[in-house]
């Protein structure tokens, strides 16, 4: 199958505010959020971005939907360079590329009934008005807001959590986009709601055939939605595969320590310590070599000198580690 | 006899919609050296009632009844003078955010001084060096007490925060969901240092969380509440691996397990009750798979025994409704 999607060594920087030292030498210090990272995104696949706060992966979601501009790089959407789309194309972009919001106590607006807020992206994409309350319902309907009459005059206040993020759901598929990107679609609702919520994004992906980024730091959430997933450090992508495999064999020694720290329901579960040292280091100046070299148990010389490449060790698995190396 | 002891506990909200019952009739204890899980998700009423055992609650709080008797003594009846003095020394508190702890304009080293010495009456010179053994304690390099908070990361100020709680040795610590915000790796480091230094001062801790996993990482006991009630309660090995309250049950469906077969995870349809309602019965009824049509009206007992209980009518029936409960075509309403 085609890639719909593909990220070719993209790179995001942000400039910092300069010392006048930095400026005397000429320096530009900047947070390296996404450092180089490349993947492709099959038609209809659905992808975890996983990592812990800072490894850049909203960064990326952000970049994919053309809401941040790379420093350096390329990201193809359906064959086209989407940093050079420019009026009506731009236009079709914005159409078939959504963004599902983290927060959905933030993400609607307080004073618009649902009716108005599910609508708004069809005002901004032009569609005519006397087509709006269909698309709409229609759009409730695939989210099982129930009861659609009983919901389009309710305002957020008036509903709970779990609705919430069926309505933010809703406002993005009323446009009916091909692709899908996530922020931490649950982070924000409780885990008796949070299951109905991601059950509900699988079966509208499956339905609508949608290709989905789910952006999230919960391997265990990850694994629900996601076929497969990509793991990131500090800007780097450090792993790549089905998520089970993932889970079940993580090869990265960074992916091995977080699917270790995950926690789990059950009383009888190891309290050995972690595989991994000290903290995240500061992405204004990652260690050279392998990003994850200081933190990791296995580090050997060549780790400090040269940066392991994100490789393929087997069929749709990816792994940038020198342990890898055959 | 335990530590802490909740009876009958009600803390109501004064809102414009009308007085909101966030704990409506909570009993729990906390026994000598041991970790309390309370569990519950958001508008439980887990975090009001841990705030009531430090005294410090917002301005529309009140007290509707009950009592909080540390050591034999009525944290509710007794005098503020007295309540402000075991505050801090006996109970202390970490918060979610140590952001809510820690001064964005002091240095971490000056304010954990500050506390030994305005309430633990040292001298400059012992709470210098009690503040370096702090840092030692819960995992902090000592060259980072001249740092200001913002110089952290995440992870590091909640152990300046847990530092700061543990400065003047206290028996019973509070922590409000100290962990949810914070990484998994730095989670569970965080955890483990918190289960060690229970364990190493005899520490009696309340947990405050909405993560059952976290519970069973650290907890002794387990509380579960729903809507201001403890609708179950007993230790966490027991608890957790046999639940005999269905709401206990339903929790255990809808949280991702990494360690079992991917399968649909099991919503628990509805939500909770409007606390500013008037309820009768069981207040998990609506959304309950299991219910009958006593469990709609009057008080329901708890049930149990082997320092376990559950306020669930069926509680005799438990072993079945747990079987029925992990079919998840039983949590389906029609």
């Amino acid at each position: 199958m085609a890639a719909l999607l593909e990220a070719d060594d993209v790179v995001k920087h942000f400039p910092v505010k300069r010392s006048l030292g930095e400026i005397a030498t000429g320096r530009h210090p900047a947070v390296h959020a996404v450092d180089g990272i490349s993947f492709a995104i099959e038609s209809g696949e659905s992808v975890g971005l996983l990592g812990e706060s800072g490894c850049g992966k909203t960064t990326t979601g952000r970049l994919l939907l053309r809401l941040a501009v790379p420093t350096a790089g390329t990201i193809r959407f359906d064959g086209q360079d989407i940093g050079t789309l420019a009026g009506d194309d731009l236009a079709t972009f914005r159409r078939r590329a959504q963004l599902v919001f983290q927060n959905p106590f933030e993400a609607l607006n307080p004073r618009f009934t649902v009716l108005r807020a599910i609508a708004e992206p069809l005002v901004n994409a032009g569609v005519p008005r006397a087509d709006h309350q269909a698309r709409v319902v229609e759009a409730m309907r695939r989210v099982n807001l129930a009861d659609v009459d009983q919901h389009l005059d309710k305002y957020p206040h008036q509903m709970s959590g779990g609705q919430l993020q069926r309505v933010v759901l809703a406002r993005a598929l009323v446009l009916e986009p091909i692709f899908l990107v996530a922020d931490e679609p649950v982070s924000m609702l409780d885990v008796s709601v949070r299951a109905g919520i991601l059950n509900l994004m699988r079966d509208v992906r499956q339905a609508m055939g949608l290709t989905a980024v789910y952006i999230s730091h919960d391997l265990a959430l990850v694994r629900y939605v996601c076929d497969r997933t990509l793991v990131m450090y500090l800007g780097k992508v450090v792993e790549d595969g089905p998520t089970e495999e993932v889970i079940r064999l993580p090869q990265h020694p960074y992916t091995q320590a977080l699917v270790k720290a995950v926690p789990v329901p059950h009383v009888d579960q190891s309290h050995e310590p972690l595989p991994i040292k000290g903290n995240v280091p500061d992405a204004k100046n990652p260690p050279s070599g392998c990003r994850f070299r200081d933190r990791c148990p296995h580090a050997m010389a060549r780790c400090a000198s040269e940066e392991p490449p994100l490789r393929e060790v087997a069929p749709r698995r990816r792994v940038a580690c020198h342990l890898l190396a055959a | 006899m335990a530590l802490l002891s909740i009876r009958d506990l009600r803390v109501h909200y004064r809102t414009p919609r009308g007085v909101t019952r966030a704990v409506d009739g909570a009993s729990f204890e906390v026994p000598e050296g041991q970790i309390v899980g309370l569990v519950g998700e958001s508008g439980c009423g887990k975090t009001t009632a841990a705030r009531a055992i430090t005294g410090v609650m917002p301005a529309n709080a009140r007290f509707a009844g009950g009592s909080i008797a540390y050591r034999g003594e009525d944290l509710l009846t007794a005098p503020d003078r007295r309540v402000k003095e075991l505050r801090w020394r006996d109970i202390a508190f970490i918060p979610q955010s140590a952001m809510n702890s820690l001064d964005p304009v002091y240095r971490v080293g000056a304010q954990l001084r500050e506390v030994l010495i305005e309430r633990g009456g040292m001298d400059r010179a012992r709470a210098t060096t009690r503040a370096a053994e702090l840092f030692d304690m819960v995992g902090l390099d000592q060259g980072r007490l001249d740092d200001y908070p913002h110089q952290f990361s995440g992870g590091m100020r909640q152990r300046a925060a847990i530092a700061l709680a543990l400065a003047l040795n206290p028996s019973l610590v509070i922590a409000d969901e100290p962990v949810t915000a914070l990484d998994v790796i730095v989670q569970r480091q965080v955890l483990d240092t918190i289960k060690s230094l229970q364990r190493r001062f005899n520490l009696s801790v309340i947990l405050v969380t909405h993560d059952i996993s976290v519970v069973a990482y650290v907890a002794d006991q387990v509380v579960v509440m729903y809507a201001g009630h403890v609708i179950e309660q007993g230790p966490a090995r027991a608890v957790l691996a046999e639940p005999n309250h269905p709401y206990t049950m339903g929790l255990y469906n809808a949280f991702p397990d990494l360690t079992s077969a991917v399968s649909s995870l099991v919503p628990i349809e509805g939500s909770p009750p409007d606390l500013s309602q008037e309820l009768t019965g069981c207040r998990f009824a609506p959304r309950c798979p299991f219910v009958i049509e006593p469990c709609r009206s009057g008080a329901i007992p708890d049930q149990g025994n082997d320092g376990r209980s559950a306020a669930c009518l069926r509680a005799a029936e438990a072993v079945e409704l747990r079987r029925l409960a992990r079919v998840p075509s039983t949590w389906l309403h029609s």
